[in-house]
């Protein structure tokens, strides 16, 4: 239409410029050429010593050009797959595209029927997919909570197990070993079709974490290398508390988990280059008081933001966090700490945005949180959706038409226009009293719980292969088998 | 014959006002009654409207084209309606009473109550008491409907009401009130018959107070 004409259609949040991003970066590079980080893990020493890391015992510092080459190798851009292939739920990760989905592991749960908390179990897996499957702003699916009813080895694969079947959004799956990875595995490429297919549609994100602050542990790198060598993409997403596994200060914490999180990514490209690699994770302070580490606290999100920008600076995509709150109960808190989080998380860009649904610090996973959050994250994308502004949405005719007192309801215009640029809520209230009054005055908890129950009484998410049913129960017959004695 | 009441119904759900009329036309031709083509087809579409505006599934640009092709039936009707000695829904005066300029809240009620098969006499705005008396003397309206959209002229509606019965008129007219700042408790202070919080809810309203929903 117009040469050099600049166009900014959705609000942008960017907070540090370049020049502090690049000295950040060089920060980064720093601890890893000159601290290093502890590698409890055979494989991957020699690993990352063929790659030219130098290795001294279990201490592994990595020359600050082998970095640079794994950020090179790592994509930018890449797509998840849906199971199913409906295209609706695919994940295209990419600059400018914030995802959101739940957490993992939290050890209790509210009861979707009573509200009270008690322990996460096994059943509670499948009603948590479906509720992923059916918010329209919840992208992809982790269980809210660690399975407290089954052999206590087998959390992660009983979670994998009751998820796939019951959503279609991909599922970013987290374990406690190579054998529950294993697992998890052969049923994602069960229905993928192969592991070649598997390859060209992954169909699920896998997800471990380092210790803060500085050691890679045996575990997460069991994990990572099996990710790695079956090419799924992969999560590597550290938890640093500031003043207590970490600095204080938001750029010292940055520094040390974006670290942290760059060892997995040198161990991953050099076993995998190309591999789709998401740095991590969950930066936040420990409350000087209560000593817990806070999913409400402002400086969550300031951290997080932080992050993405050098993330994005670096060129890989970021696990973003938000969503989350330090409340016990469905309250004013909650509403406040998650929604401001989610708003910001939006504004960043930060790609995956999990812990959506957290409740009391990571402690308790809530769908009704997370059902609330549906309607922030709504909210927040209309708002980072922007105006659009051309011929068509300035409207000069349209106004020249009505002239002045008309109106506008009437116009060819306005119904063209008014499903797409107003943002409509599921559960927010916005009739007037004595329709609300008419119907009980329900508050917004009753109207979260109602929109849960409904979900769990009519949503029904497209099934899995029957193959894939036959998988699942392989699966899970032969772990049953494998820690019958322990 | 039920094949052209469901066409009827679905060219009034779907704000048809070019169909509307041709189907209205083709009925009265196929020997439906006038009664027939406005209880059977019109009314059926009209009021499957209003179970989806409620429920959320229609908007309000989607029900005014509703009303509009419903009006554009009822211009056929009406007057055979009339000839044939039918029972109406009657006449609504309407108008934003004195003081105040707003014009088109109380337009958007009464396109909705012609959609629901009133005849309207709309008195527009700025409309002092003696202009709402004189209009009602001479139309004999079923019901009279006014508007403000003030909190400052929110009282001429009281005022109105007031002079509505001092000329000895009130008991021949139900009084319908509705605007921004204008509440169910503020309707009942000022002695109206109703109040309606939006378009769609005032028509609803309208027929309520006629005895006829």
């Amino acid at each position: 239409m117009r040469g050099n004409y600049t166009v900014n259609s959705g609000v942008r949040f960017r907070m540090l410029t370049d020049d502090q991003l690049q000295e950040l970066y060089d920060g980064v590079l720093h601890v890893l050429e000159y601290t290093g980080l502890e590698v409890h893990h055979e494989e991957s020493l020699e690993i990352l010593k063929k790659a030219g890391a130098w290795v001294d015992g279990n201490r592994v510092r990595i020359p600050s050009y082998l970095v640079r080459k794994s950020l090179e190798l790592a994509p930018r851009s890449f797509t998840v797959f849906s199971r199913d292939g409906n295209p609706e739920n695919n994940i295209h990760i990419g600059p400018g595209r914030a995802h959101f989905g739940p957490g993992p592991t939290c050890p209790n749960f509210i009861d979707v029927e009573t509200m009270d908390r008690r322990p996460y179990i096994k059943s509670d897996v499948p009603n948590v997919a479906k509720v992923v499957d059916a918010l329209p702003n919840v992208d992809f699916c982790e269980s809210l909570g660690t399975v407290n009813d089954v052999h206590h080895d087998l959390g992660a694969l009983y979670e994998f197990a009751g998820m796939f079947p019951n959503t279609s959004k991909p599922i970013v799956a987290w374990s406690y070993d190579k054998y529950d990875s294993a697992g998890i595995h052969e049923i994602a490429v069960a229905e993928a079709g192969g592991q070649k297919a598997f390859e060209r549609r992954p169909n699920y994100i896998h997800y471990c974490e380092p210790l803060s602050p500085l050691v890679s542990t045996g575990e997460a790198l069991d994990k990572l290398i099996f990710a790695a060598k079956h090419r799924i993409p992969l999560i590597f997403t550290p938890c640093p508390i500031a003043g207590g596994t970490a600095p204080v200060t938001a750029a010292g914490i940055i520094i040390q988990g974006a670290a942290e999180s760059w060892m997995g990514l040198t161990i991953a490209q050099a076993l995998q280059p190309g591999l789709p690699f998401i740095m991590g994770g969950v930066f936040s302070v420990m409350d000087m008081s209560s000593m817990i580490l806070s999913y409400g606290a402002p400086e969550l999100s300031l951290m997080m933001a932080g992050l993405t920008e050098l993330a994005h600076f670096a060129g890989l995509p970021l696990w973003q966090t938000g969503g989350c709150t330090d409340s016990k109960t469905f309250d004013e808190q909650a509403i406040i700490e998650g929604s401001l989080s989610v708003y910001f998380s939006a504004l960043t860009g930060g790609d995956l945005t999990h812990d959506v649904g957290y409740t009391e610090s990571a402690m308790t996973g809530s769908v009704f949180q997370l059902t609330a959050m549906d309607e922030a994250i709504g909210y927040a994308r209309r708002i980072t959706r922007g105006i659009e502004v051309n011929e068509d949405t300035m409207a000069v005719d349209v106004i020249n038409n009505v002239g002045p007192n008309g109106h506008y309801l009437r116009e060819e215009h306005t119904r063209r226009h008014y499903k797409t640029e107003f943002w409509y809520p599921n559960i927010c209230d916005r009739r007037n009293y004595e329709e609300w009054e008419e119907e009980g005055k329900k508050t917004m908890k009753d109207r979260t719980y109602a929109r849960v129950q409904d979900i769990l009484a009519t949503h029904k998410p497209s099934p899995i292969k029957p193959e894939t049913e036959k998988v699942i129960d392989k699966v899970l017959s032969e772990a049953e088998e494998r820690v019958k004695n322990s | 014959m039920s094949e052209i009441y469901e066409k009827l119904s679905t060219a009034i759900l779907e704000g048809d006002a070019d169909k509307t009329p041709k189907l209205v036309n083709r009925g009265l031709k196929q020997g439906l009654t006038p009664k027939e083509v406005l209880d059977n087809g019109l009314i059926v579409g009209m009021d499957e409207v209003g179970v989806r505006f409620k429920r959320g599934d229609m908007f309000v640009p989607e029900v005014l084209m509703s009303a509009d092709a419903m009006a554009a039936g009822m211009l056929i009707l009406r007057p055979l309606l009339v000839e044939s000695g039918a029972e109406l829904l009657g006449k609504i005066v309407m108008g934003t009473v004195k003081g105040d300029l707003h014009d088109i809240g109380k337009n958007l009620v009464s396109m909705m109550c012609e959609g629901a098969g009133f005849e309207i006499v709309n008195l527009g705005f700025n409309v002092e008491p003696d202009v709402f008396i004189n209009a009602i003397k001479e139309h004999q309206p079923a019901i009279v409907g006014m508007s403000a959209m003030l909190t400052t002229t929110m009282r001429a509606m009281g005022h109105t009401i007031k002079a509505i019965e001092e000329a000895g008129l009130r008991d021949t007219v139900k009084v319908f009130v509705g605007g921004a700042p204008v509440d169910k408790e503020f309707a009942d202070t000022i002695g109206a018959d109703g109040y309606g919080s939006n378009a769609p809810g005032g028509a609803e309203l309208a027929k309520q107070l006629v005895g006829a929903a």
